[in-house]
């Protein structure tokens, strides 16, 4: 067989569990951002101060040392987590602290007026933040959020520290086994880059199929 | 039984900020010309500018590292040590994302600056050199900041190629103690010590070089 | 008597903004607040729905309290009605979406229910079928300022309070606002309005209370408070009033 009838399958397999870390840790992220920003504006003390906490630690710490406390550390008190699940929660954690920043940049972007009005009718804190205030946030952080999804989708090769076989991973294999670098990163890089590019077109889509007249983003 | 290790890892950060250093440096004389064609260039030039971001934005680093270290480098006949490559690798990349930074920086200066200074008599370069590039660098201190936490952050996958900055020392003293949370969770407040100290320094300059009166939006 | 504030009295640190205001509204009823810039009158609407919290004090909305602190304010906010100078439209729901999410989420009544009482009140402020579906940046002032007026009346509110309704208008869309509060106050909506308008408190209002340094200085039938004021301040007042804005009609 030649390498390539070798490699190929292999790397499919290997973006194939890519896209499996990317499907599931890419929503949840959002949701954790989602209540990190939120926490961060409309928590009481201790919750927006613990929220910041969190945030602060997981944006500071690179996030393959992230993986790394996830996947040995953790073992070292007794939890046991997958390779697959280390990396999935690595990234949500990572992500989701990032995503929370663009959140709740946006949150407090949304005029106070909105917020007045909302109470006015008689909406409670939440029913404010969830029927009023998010449907507007959410739109302004968008960007910022797709930007971090395309990072996700990056940087979900650092998988292969703690054993995911994903597709960086058979790549390295792969270049060890056979030793034709150009060939095998270059191939790896352009599936990269489809999958990043792709990613940016669809997010533009997205952006503009939600866009509200009058609800752009104000500096 | 880790502290004894804890000057080895301390060590390690004279190579971090080496990989920094040359990444944001490279990435400096790489991003602002890049930045600087893709505001004044040619069409032509502009495309071709577009692709380079383009591509070392989308690949990601641990693949732009082992594409180059293994493959790029030694096919161009010269196959460098682990730390040089790193900093290319790392400088190549910064430059696609500095040059996005000035770009905005530049474009947020404002036309009207640049008629001013053709109406004086000024050439386009001159113009870009002593009116322009003076206020959009200023501008653009607070996107480097964060370019350089970023960087601080990309610099630890470079233990992948062996380099010995800090993560790398730290997986060696796992190995050598059999320890992994005390070690990683150090090196982890490590990283936030760097990032915050750096960032404090980058705040002050912005602020010392401010232009009394004036307030930008970016 | 519907809304009854007693001795509200409210500071922002060092500064008295509110020093025992006191008033009743009868059903029914459509009275004017005005007074020079600075008085307060901002501020004591805000207190009436307890968006700010008066420091002593209390309003009573029908027989409750509202200023108790065992009482469930957002289910008595349902009650009053709030039209705010600069609209406060939900950006990011067209006009009919604006008036009905009161009645879903708040009231949680079913939507085909709550899109009859929202189109019904959309077409009381004369907003026709054809902006329903506009997002409020699609919309002039006047506009917005009615489809606001009509997402306070779809709550079915006891009192609508409208705080300076008209302030944040060009010049040409007052008039229509004025008339749709005109005719709310003809059809006896109990109503307080905060406004500079003295042409809209002559024709439709009960009485008209002029506040001055924080306090109601005067009080009684339009037509006496601003013809025949008791105090000097009060006579100033709508001396100016009456040279900058006129009467409108």
């Amino acid at each position: 067989m030649s390498f390539w009838e070798v490699f190929l399958p292999a790397l499919l397999r290997g973006f194939i569990e890519t896209l499996k870390i990317l499907a599931i840790a890419a929503p949840i992220s959002v949701a954790w951002g989602v209540v990190l920003g939120s926490a961060r504006v409309y928590g009481n003390r201790f919750v927006s101060l613990l929220a910041a906490g969190i945030v602060g630690l997981f944006r500071g710490f690179p996030l393959i040392v992230t993986l790394l406390i996830i996947f040995f550390g953790l073992a070292e008190l007794g939890i046991y987590l997958t390779p697959f699940w280390a990396a999935v929660l690595g990234f949500i954690l990572c992500s989701g602290a990032y995503q929370s920043e663009y959140v709740r940049g946006a949150i407090r972007s949304v005029d106070v007026g909105q917020s007045l009005a909302a109470r006015a009718l008689g909406m409670s804190k939440t029913q404010e933040l969830l029927y009023v205030i998010l449907p507007q946030a959410l739109r302004r952080a968008l960007p910022g959020i797709s930007n971090e999804i395309i990072y996700m989708i990056k940087y979900s090769s650092l998988a292969y520290i703690v054993g995911v076989v994903e597709m960086f991973s058979v790549s390295k294999h792969f270049n060890s086994l056979y030793f034709r670098p150009i060939e095998i990163f270059f191939t790896v890089a352009i599936i990269y880059l489809a999958m990043t590019t792709s990613a940016t077109i669809s997010f533009k889509l997205l952006e503009s199929k939600l866009r509200i007249p009058g609800l752009e983003v104000e500096v | 039984m880790f502290w004894a290790y804890v000057p080895y890892m301390l060590r390690g950060v004279v190579w971090t900020f080496a990989l920094v250093g040359g990444g944001l440096g490279l990435g400096f004389f790489i991003g602002l010309p890049i930045a600087i064609g893709q505001v004044y260039g040619s069409r032509v030039v502009k495309s071709l500018l577009d692709i380079y971001v383009w591509f070392f934005r989308g690949v990601p680093l641990l693949v732009l590292l082992f594409l180059f270290y293994w493959g790029v480098f030694p096919a161009l006949g010269h196959k460098l040590p682990s730390l040089e490559a790193s900093i290319i690798v790392l400088g190549l990349r910064s430059g696609a994302y500095q040059s996005q930074i000035f770009r905005g920086a530049i474009e947020s200066v404002g036309e009207g600056q640049m008629i001013a200074a053709r109406s004086l008599g000024m050439s386009r370069v001159s113009a870009i050199i002593h009116i322009i590039l003076p206020q959009a660098l200023r501008i653009a201190i607070p996107g480097w900041t964060n370019e350089y936490a970023i960087m601080l952050k990309d610099s630890a996958i470079c233990f992948a190629l062996g380099v010995l900055e800090i993560l790398q020392r730290t997986r060696y003293v796992v190995i050598a103690t059999g320890e992994a949370l005390l070690p990683y969770v150090t090196a982890g407040f490590l990283f936030i010590f760097l990032t915050y100290g750096g960032t404090k320094v980058f705040n002050i300059i912005y602020e010392k070089t401010r232009i009394p009166g004036l307030v930008w939006r970016m | 008597m519907v809304l009854r504030a007693e001795d509200i009295h409210k500071s922002y640190g060092e500064t008295a903004v509110l020093k025992g205001i006191s008033f009743e509204v009868g059903r029914g009823e459509t009275k004017v607040i005005c007074g020079p810039s600075g008085a307060g009158k901002s501020t004591l609407l805000r207190c009436l729905n307890l968006l700010t919290r008066p420091d002593r004090g209390c309003v009573w909305l029908e027989d409750v309290e509202l200023t108790s602190p065992s009482v469930n304010i957002n289910e008595m906010r349902q009650k009053i009605g709030f039209v705010f100078q600069e609209f406060n439209l939900f950006n990011h729901l067209t006009a009919l979406d604006n008036v009905m999410i009161g009645l879903t989420r708040v009231k949680k009544m079913p939507k085909n229910e709550a899109k009859r009482i929202a189109e019904e009140k959309l077409l009381t402020v004369h907003i026709t079928e054809d902006l329903w579906n506009k997002y409020p940046a699609q919309l002039s002032g006047g506009q917005k300022q009615r489809v606001a007026i009509a997402r306070a009346l779809a709550m079915d509110p006891v009192i609508i309070l409208y705080d300076e309704p008209t302030s944040a208008l060009d010049p040409h869309l007052i008039g229509e606002v004025l008339e749709v509060m005109k005719e709310l106050a003809r059809k006896k909506i109990t109503g307080l309005v905060v406004t500079h308008e003295i042409g809209f408190a002559l024709s439709v209002a009960d009485e008209i209370m002029f506040m001055y340094d924080g306090r109601i200085l005067e009080r009684g039938p339009p037509k006496e408070v601003v013809f025949n004021p008791k105090y000097e301040e009060t006579a100033r007042f709508f001396k100016r009033i009456s040279e900058l804005y006129g009467v409108r009609r």
